[in-house]
């Protein structure tokens, strides 16, 4: 009866949830928190002034050129939601800046559109 | 080995079996973002009856989106607890603008979105200020095709006959089955299933458009169910039906506890007998007698007892009276004759007379009185009537118990140990039906009784509802401290095999059966010693009726 448990099995797998564990925040290459958005890795360096920068890198931690895309950022500063875009800054870094210092360690989510019309977010 | 004997034409749907599944293992690990970690939410299982759904959690909050109608309806929940969030401003964040969601129930929300009826994946954020917790949630709206296109078809009554409809499905799954029933027949295994393996991704790989539209819309409802690997899948809404709570598991240091059979006794110094000193008839005090469960003072008369006479005590009793009545009427004239001559006779036996007459008329009046008093019972302390054996006329022996008097508030419990120190440091008592009371330690007996020490507690909390001679079992703090988890005991249930298990919230709408060993703590819960680590969050309300879905 190998071949029926072997089925069974098959076929329960796209059933059976994948294991929730996503990297831990990490400190990036440059200096700032690192985690997973999509199929990227999101850097935000904040470091107590209203400008932050995001950098992009892949799964291998190779920069990605952020030519094209497009993010915005929503920061919880004080017990008040931020909201503001940010754009291309040359290199794989996305720059944008908030209405208020940004400290470092801030909770909130980045929402990035790729070129290619993909969207990921990444959760601070 | 079934496969083998059957013939070529349920080899078919046999194959497509196969071959979709290797299709679904393919898909399945195609999630996988890259190199064995997951990216982005928590994954869920894709359960194809449910609408579409995003999940996100943070330390505080834990909300579930669900796409009906080009409707997301949000519910939110506390992480920990698994309590609605009442009252919270929601506002949502898509690439094509933010939304504030409208409050619809006591933690619903509702936001319209538009931007679903395409499908593909939608990254949401979600920022929400509740009381002074603000928070930033982030979460994927996954939209199959088939529900973002408005069409009218009907669902598929099974699985397979979603297939029957496409000729190049069932074309192919023939095809398929008859190579597999010929390859297998050959007892090349390996190079069978190598070939079935190519043969069902590359079926997976053609008409995927086409089976997708084929895909059944999801009901109008998501019904809870529960998936092969044994969770279960409750989305939100049965959630808050069922009020399922949770809490955090967290280890901890726990005192021992043994567990003793126990009664509750009444206090001996807030509790009566009243009793029938002597024998008689009952007889009613003025009001008649009082129902159980009345409230009395202590000295209240509740009963009167007339002792009965007997036939010779009576001629007995009417011969004295004769008796003395001729006494006194002899007296009585001699004394009246006396009082007329007072100069004849002496000032003594004038006074002697008088009180000899006296003395006859209290004995005679005393003769009438003992015939005619009846008892009083009185209740000897203030409490309630908790048993009563009156009535009217009915014949009590002498120490009959005829009302029991018991202070509801004041009950002792009597249970039985063996080592009389256990329960100093602190008791509790479980009663049959789930409710606990405090107990505080009064003393343990010296002689045993059947085999055991007596010991004896008094009930200092939750004594209302509680009757004497209720059983219950006593929890005694002894022995040393024990390290595990300590879970209400309603988060325990047993399963359909006889395992203790418990359910953990791995998942917004996600539940996980975990086998689990306990031990009792006190009477409220018991003590998890294997099979649940610390930081995880446990059902603790409406675990049994997860568990009773199927």
């Amino acid at each position: 009866m190998i071949s029926r448990h072997f089925l069974m099995a098959v076929l329960s797998l796209p059933l059976v949830a994948l294991p929730a564990f996503a990297h831990e925040p990490g400190v990036g290459a440059n200096g700032g928190v690192r985690v997973d958005a999509g199929h990227y890795h999101a850097e935000l360096v904040a470091d107590g002034t209203p400008a932050i920068s995001l950098y992009l890198s892949d799964g291998a931690d190779k920069p990605v050129a952020a030519e094209g895309f497009k993010a915005s950022a929503i920061m919880i500063v004080d017990g008040k939601a931020q909201r503001f875009p940010l754009s291309p800054a040359g290199g794989n870094r996305l720059a944008g800046t908030a209405a208020v210092a940004i400290p470092r360690g801030v909770k909130g989510v980045v929402q990035i559109s790729a070129p290619d019309g993909a969207s990921a977010q990444a959760k601070y | 080995m079934a496969c083998h004997l059957v013939r070529r034409g349920s080899l078919g749907p046999c194959g497509l079996l196969v071959g979709l599944g290797l299709a679904g293992l393919v898909l399945a690990t195609g999630a996988w973002a890259h190199e064995g970690h997951d990216h982005g939410a928590p994954a869920t299982p894709q359960v194809t009856t449910l609408a579409p759904r995003a999940e996100a959690a943070s330390a505080d909050f834990e909300l579930v989106a669900v796409l009906r109608d080009g409707t997301l309806t949000l519910h939110l929940d506390r992480f920990a607890d698994n309590a609605p969030v009442d009252g919270a401003t929601i506002e949502m964040d898509t690439p094509e603008g933010s939304q504030a969601a409208k409050p619809v129930a006591p933690g619903t929300y509702v936001v319209p979105a538009p931007f679903a009826a395409r499908p593909g994946a939608h990254d949401l954020a979600f920022t929400i200020t509740a009381g002074d917790t603000v928070d930033v949630l982030a979460g994927t709206l996954t939209v199959p095709a088939a529900a973002a296109s408005s069409d009218t078809q009907t669902p598929a009554p099974a699985a397979l006959a979603q297939f029957g409809g496409l000729p190049v499905g069932a074309l192919a799954g023939l095809l398929i089955g008859f190579l597999a029933g010929a390859l297998v027949m050959s007892r090349r295994r390996a190079a069978a299933l190598l070939v079935l393996g190519t043969l069902g991704v590359a079926l997976a790989g053609a008409p995927q458009g086409a089976r997708a539209a084929d895909t059944p819309k999801p009901p109008v409802r998501d019904a809870a169910q529960r998936l092969p690997d044994g969770s279960v899948i409750l989305p939100k809404p049965s959630q808050r039906i069922l009020g399922v709570r949770t809490i955090v598991t967290a280890s901890a240091s726990h005192v021992g506890v043994v567990e003793l059979p126990g009664r509750v006794v009444p206090d001996a110094n807030a509790s009566g007998l009243v009793q029938t000193a002597v024998g008689g008839r009952l007889a009613p005090p003025q009001g008649g007698f009082k129902p159980l469960g009345t409230k009395v003072a202590a000295g209240e008369i509740l009963a009167f007892v007339h002792p009965p006479i007997g036939a010779s005590d009576l001629k007995d009793l009417e011969q004295q009276g004769y008796e003395l009545d001729q006494q006194i009427a002899i007296v009585k004239r001699r004394y009246e004759r006396l009082s007329a001559i007072q100069n004849a006779v002496t000032r003594r036996e004038v006074e002697e007379t008088e009180i000899e007459l006296k003395g006859l008329q209290t004995r005679r009046a005393n003769l009438e009185r003992v015939q005619r008093e009846p008892e009083a019972l009185r209740a000897p302390v203030a409490g309630v009537i908790a048993t009563s054996d009156a009535m009217a006329g009915q014949m009590a022996d002498p120490n009959t118990v005829v009302f029991r008097i018991i202070d509801p508030d004041r009950l002792w419990v009597e249970a039985l140990g063996f080592s009389p120190d256990v329960g100093r440091s602190g008791a509790s008592g479980r009663l049959p039906d789930g409710r606990s009371v405090t107990l505080t330690f009064l003393g343990a007996g010296m002689s045993d009784r059947s085999q055991a020490l007596p010991l004896q507690f008094s009930v200092t909390a939750g004594a209302e509802q509680l009757r004497a001679g209720q059983f219950l079992t006593v929890l005694a703090e002894a022995g040393a401290p024990r390290t595990g988890i300590a879970i209400p005991r309603t988060a325990v249930v047993r399963g359909a095999n006889g395992q203790t298990i418990v359910y953990e919230h791995v998942t917004a709408e996600r539940f996980m059966a975990r086998e689990v060993k306990t031990e009792p703590l006190d009477a409220g819960r018991v003590l998890v010693v294997a099979g649940l680590p610390p930081g995880r969050r446990v059902v603790t309300e409406g675990a049994e009726l997860i568990e009773q879905i199927r």
